[in-house]
């Protein structure tokens, strides 16, 4: 087909910026013109759900959608992907509202080690996608795709449950609305610049590319949602003395650090965080978008980056409501969204972590409500505290499982 | 697994193309599909300059019908061919182009790429072996037109210069009275066929005009003889299948001559080309005078 692609030169050692859209968001990706799609797909844009298994193809773990069709996305220049609409499996459904398939996979125990599931899901849905399939041709038409755990019964019924109870075609992906994709290592909201091996001096660089220029307001299915409250003995409007002011909030914050005040009610700080041996160093932005002195609420913007890949994007609504007793219950909303490695810890640690980081956060609050001081720096819990606090909490589910786990085998 | 770093080019029009291949000075290679040529390149067994990348050059991606033969241009690809019901003009590209590797391949690949790689144990070289398509090749000095008999011309070889870019194939639209089959054994569904036949029958009140075998997987290129006596000699039989499989073995040993390998020795390679040509010449026959192709 001929694809109305505009003409390019891209020399040996240049770098191509490519814009395409992934699971309906529109992302721009600069990568080298050997860079096939599936390494732009995980090393630019963080979606890693696309897997790589032989890289020439034959394994078919790398199997996404492009323009509707299956296709292997390493036998697919990144370049060539310009102007095209690329699904992977982050796109078929999400977490509380899974695609049919997905849903039949899990009944079926489709998968053993998983790593193939990605490539198994999208083949299938391309199979499906306009239903009139004949379930004993499915095995000669799921061929593209191996399963190394030779798991293949599970998988071949799954995909046949669906094709009976969807004969005219199977419900179209369902996690595809235009949101920021956090990516990797790059600028912009929803543009991310890809790593190439000639990127140009990556470490003169590193600060400019790790701090964001603008805070978009995300948008999609975020990894952590947070809301919580909790009863504080200070009154409101000592309470939001403190919010309203960013260099005491900041101070109340775990582990974070305001480095520079930007104007507009932007700043830059940086954010620690540590998990027992994992250590984050965060750079990043925040911008206040609301201060409601009558509703004494704050609502904030917060966009950062590491060095080791790790994004995260969080639009945070703080607000203090007076209770009797002259008391302040204060109120934290939090969207978060991670990507890199950070967001596979998956969204129960996540969840933990931030959770027990707005309980330091709503005590430090309080302390400094009361004592009408700016606490020191230090103030905020160590990065250790919260990791202990997390370790406590899970260790305390896990004790929950383990005692659940003995009564009902003894029967006590 | 990551290809040695090349220029990449998109020209938008033919002239562009060729002016780019040109300035390649040898060291240029096209892409189309891609779906050879990557995992070639992923595997740096092939380490070209530039990549001159057609899929943006007007005019090659149609499906032409005209009355006596369907031209499928250079940037269509294997599924678009499929999903187009090429299959009621050219019955042999619809038995085929299932086998082609798989769904998710056929998707991205592309008929003339096929073509142009020229793998021995690719189908559709087979195909247009078989029917005598003719390929259409535009280089710096104008076009030219090459039977498939003069454009496969050994293992991934063909008859295109370095500086040339085949843009379209044109298979003959299936007349009345021809008949065709196809078959292949690969150990998986997808794989290059050990053994594959395409089979082409034409008769009409009851005789036997021509017959047309192809072997594909048993040679460095499609092999295709003309079988005429054979399956006019095994139809006036009642078991017309028996007849033609005591004339596939001589044909086998002259057709087959891979020397094999650990998937299928050359004798076994011979006992599937025997078989299946056998059976698809006599499939062939059945359709062929039941004036269904």
């Amino acid at each position: 087909m001929t694809t109305g692609q505009p003409a390019v030169k891209i020399a040996a050692d240049a770098l191509v910026e490519v814009r395409f859209t992934v699971n309906g968001s529109p992302v721009t990706v600069t990568v080298p013109t050997r860079m096939h799609l599936a390494d732009a797909l995980r090393n630019s844009l963080g979606l890693t759900g696309t897997h790589l298994g032989c890289e020439h193809g034959v394994c078919g773990m790398c199997t996404v959608l492009v323009d509707g069709d299956a296709a292997r996305s390493c036998l697919i220049l990144a370049v060539q992907a310009e102007g095209t609409e690329v699904v992977t499996v982050e796109g078929l459904g999400t977490p509380d509202e899974q695609h049919p398939l997905q849903r039949a996979f899990s009944h079926h125990h489709a998968l053993q080690c998983g790593f193939c599931t990605p490539g198994f899901l999208l083949s299938s849905y391309d199979l499906l996608a306009r239903g009139g399939v004949d379930p004993d041709t499915l095995p000669a038409e799921l061929s593209g795709v191996l399963c190394r755990c030779t798991g293949y019964r599970g998988i071949l019924a799954a995909v046949a449950d669906v094709a009976r109870a969807y004969p005219d075609g199977v419900p179209a992906p369902g996690n595809c609305t235009a949101r920021t994709i956090v990516g990797r290592g790059g600028t912009g909201g929803g543009s991310v610049a890809g790593t190439g091996s000639s990127a140009p001096s990556p470490e003169i660089d590193a600060e400019a590319a790790r701090v964001p220029e603008a805070i978009q307001r995300p948008t999609g299915t975020p990894t952590v949602t947070v809301a919580v409250a909790r009863e504080l003995s200070s009154p409101v409007q000592d309470v939001w003395a403190v919010l309203n002011d960013v260099e005491r909030l900041a101070r109340c914050l775990p582990g974070a650090v305001l480095t520079a005040t930007l104007g507009a009610d932007t700043y830059r700080g940086r954010v620690a965080v540590g998990l027992g041996p994992i250590r984050l160093a965060f750079d990043g932005l925040a911008r206040v978008t609301v201060r409601d002195v009558a509703d004494h609420r704050l609502e904030l913007l917060a966009r950062g980056a590491d060095t080791g890949g790790n994004r995260t994007t969080a639009e945070i609504v703080l607000r203090a409501d007076p209770i009797a007793a002259g008391g302040t219950r204060l109120h934290a909303d939090a969207r978060v969204f991670l990507s890199g490695r950070i967001a596979q810890f998956g969204r129960a640690l996540a969840g933990d972590v931030s959770q027990r980081l707005f309980e330091q956060f709503a005590e430090a609050v309080d302390e400094t409500a009361r004592s009408g001081s700016t606490p020191p720096p230090t103030a905020g819990a160590s990065p250790l505290a919260i990791g202990a606090g997390v370790a406590r909490a899970a260790f305390r589910r896990r004790l929950a499982t383990l005692r659940h786990a003995v009564r009902t085998r003894f029967r006590l | 697994m990551k290809p040695v770093a090349f220029a990449y080019v998109r020209p938008t029009t033919l002239d562009d193309a060729i002016d780019e291949l040109a300035a390649a000075a040898g060291s240029g290679k096209i892409l189309a599909g891609g779906q050879s040529l990557l995992p070639v390149l992923a595997m740096r067994l092939s380490r070209p300059g530039t990549l001159v990348d057609i899929n943006a050059v007007a005019g090659l991606d149609g499906i032409d019908r005209a009355q006596e033969t369907l031209r499928i241009g250079a940037t269509v690809t294997q599924r678009q061919a499929e999903r187009d019901r090429v299959a009621a003009a050219v019955p042999l590209l619809g038995l085929a182009l299932p086998f082609v590797g798989h769904r998710e391949l056929r998707s991205r690949g592309t008929v003339c790429g096929s073509l142009a790689h020229a793998d021995p144990g690719a189908e559709l070289p087979a195909v247009a072996s078989c029917l005598g398509a003719t390929l259409e090749i535009a280089g710096p000095t104008g076009r030219r037109s090459v039977p498939a008999a003069d454009f496969f011309a050994g293992a991934m070889t063909t008859t295109v210069g370095p500086d040339e870019i085949v843009v379209a194939v044109n298979f003959p639209v299936a007349a009345a009275g021809e008949g065709f089959g196809f078959a292949e054994i690969a150990r998986r569904h997808g794989d290059f066929a050990l053994a594959g036949v395409v089979s082409r029958v034409r008769s009409a009140q009851g005789q036997v005009l021509d017959a047309t075998i192809t072997g594909f997987g048993v040679s460095d290129r499609p092999v295709t003889r003309d079988v005429t006596g054979l399956v006019a000699s095994a139809a006036e039989k009642t078991d017309s299948e028996a007849a033609l499989r005591a004339g596939t073995d001589d044909l086998a040993r002259e057709v087959v001559n891979t020397v094999g390998d650990g998937h299928g020795s050359r004798a076994y390679r011979r006992r599937l080309f025997a078989v299946l040509a056998a059976r698809e010449l006599a499939r062939a026959l059945r359709r062929s005078r039941a004036g269904q192709s």
